[in-house]
């Protein structure tokens, strides 16, 4: 992975470091970006920093030496960085983290993702048994991902089942909204 | 299958007069209807004092004219009478004639839930979670929809299963989307429904 800005190559370590970073809550994370963007605009003050980290790690019931081993490696910048490059630095860093955070919930797992549904309905207009029927029937295919294949999954619905299908999916769409 | 029904069958149905009731006559039709099996002619050939073999053709004969009835949907006695032959029995006519519209409804609603197609949508369940964490996002808070459908195959193939289940886990935007479809199925059904 390489940093746009330096055209550095990251050590592997930072990689495991930066994956750490996604353990933080928005909360959290957007206080350590403050206390990082501070420094930054005044990087001689590096006892204030350290005293913000300990402050920071102490609050969140994590141990301070990580942390700042954690930021050791955010901070692969040269010193005298100018004010104008390290605020460009810290927002780059907050839209690839959000661009990063997507990426991983959009690669949760997911069991039996439904994939396409396609529809046809009809009339049935007689049967081996009844000359003339008037029927109305509705058939769904389900196209459900199982592993790296699809399974087509096919069923028949009368009109009323129909209206209860359709009238539970708007309940558990109502269910959704309510968590979001 | 509805065969056209034959002189020989109102000949083997006159074997009814030997019926012990009209509860009898009853009963036999009812049971013909679904299988001429071989049980139903033994029970049928000592109930009547019959020969077992006149009683396996009465039991398939019965079968023939309920089914008949059943195809052509007679529904009014003039259109089952005008099937007998002029020198068949008149009471017994008249009877057969009352018993068959009596089960017709019945036996109409019966074939068209029996009627081949594909696995039947018996019951649907759902519910909503929320994943709060995964192997790569330690903490988050995304709801997530499993929907589970049972359904009943009808006809099952020799050796499979007649009753499927299949569980479905749906994303909002996946939700978002069949609920799209599914409205634009009502859509279409209203159309046709007002034509």
């Amino acid at each position: 992975m390489q940093l746009h800005f330096t055209k550095d190559v990251l050590p592997d370590s930072v990689s495991t470091d930066f994956q750490n970073l996604n353990k933080f809550n928005e909360q959290q994370f957007h206080r350590l970006i403050e206390i990082l963007c501070q420094f930054l605009l005044e990087p001689k003050e590096t006892e204030r920093f350290m005293q913000h980290l300990t402050e920071f790690a102490g609050e969140h019931g994590m141990s301070a030496g990580p942390l700042r081993n954690l930021m050791k490696s955010v901070l692969l910048v040269p010193q005298g960085l100018n004010e104008e490059k390290a605020a460009h630095f810290a927002q780059q860093w907050g839209e690839h983290y959000a661009a990063l955070s997507r990426l991983a919930v959009g690669q949760t797992l997911m069991v039996n993702q439904l994939v396409d549904m396609e529809w046809k309905f009809g009339v049935t207009v007689g049967t081996s048994e009844i000359q003339k029927v008037g029927n109305v029937f509705l058939q769904l295919k389900l196209v459900v991902r199982k592993g790296n294949s699809t399974e087509n999954v096919y069923m028949e619905l009368t009109l009323p089942q129909f209206y209860n299908f359709l009238h539970e999916m708007e309940r558990a769409k109502a269910s959704m909204e309510c968590f979001s | 299958m509805a065969a056209a029904v034959s002189g020989e069958d109102f000949t083997n149905l006159q074997l009814l007069l030997k019926a012990p009731s009209k509860d009898a006559v009853r009963d036999v039709c009812v049971q013909s209807h679904r299988a001429p099996s071989r049980r139903l002619a033994e029970t049928t050939a000592s109930a009547f004092s019959i020969p077992a073999a006149q009683a396996a053709q009465l039991v398939q004969s019965l079968h023939v004219l309920s089914h008949h009835v059943l195809f052509y949907n007679l529904s009014s006695p003039e259109q089952i009478l005008a099937l007998f032959p002029e020198s068949f029995h008149s009471s017994l006519k008249n009877l057969i004639t009352k018993i068959l519209l009596e089960n017709s409804p019945t036996w109409r609603t019966e074939a068209v839930s029996d009627q081949i197609s594909l696995p039947q949508l018996k019951e649907l369940d759902w519910r909503v979670d929320m994943v709060t964490g995964s192997d790569s996002v330690s903490r988050m808070s995304v709801p997530t929809c499993l929907v589970q459908l049972k359904m009943e195959d009808p006809c099952p193939s020799a050796g499979g299963e007649s009753v499927s289940t299949v569980t479905v886990e749906l994303s909002r935007e996946s939700l978002d989307t069949i609920l799209d479809g599914l409205g634009r199925i009502r859509d279409q059904l209203s159309v046709v429904a007002g034509k």
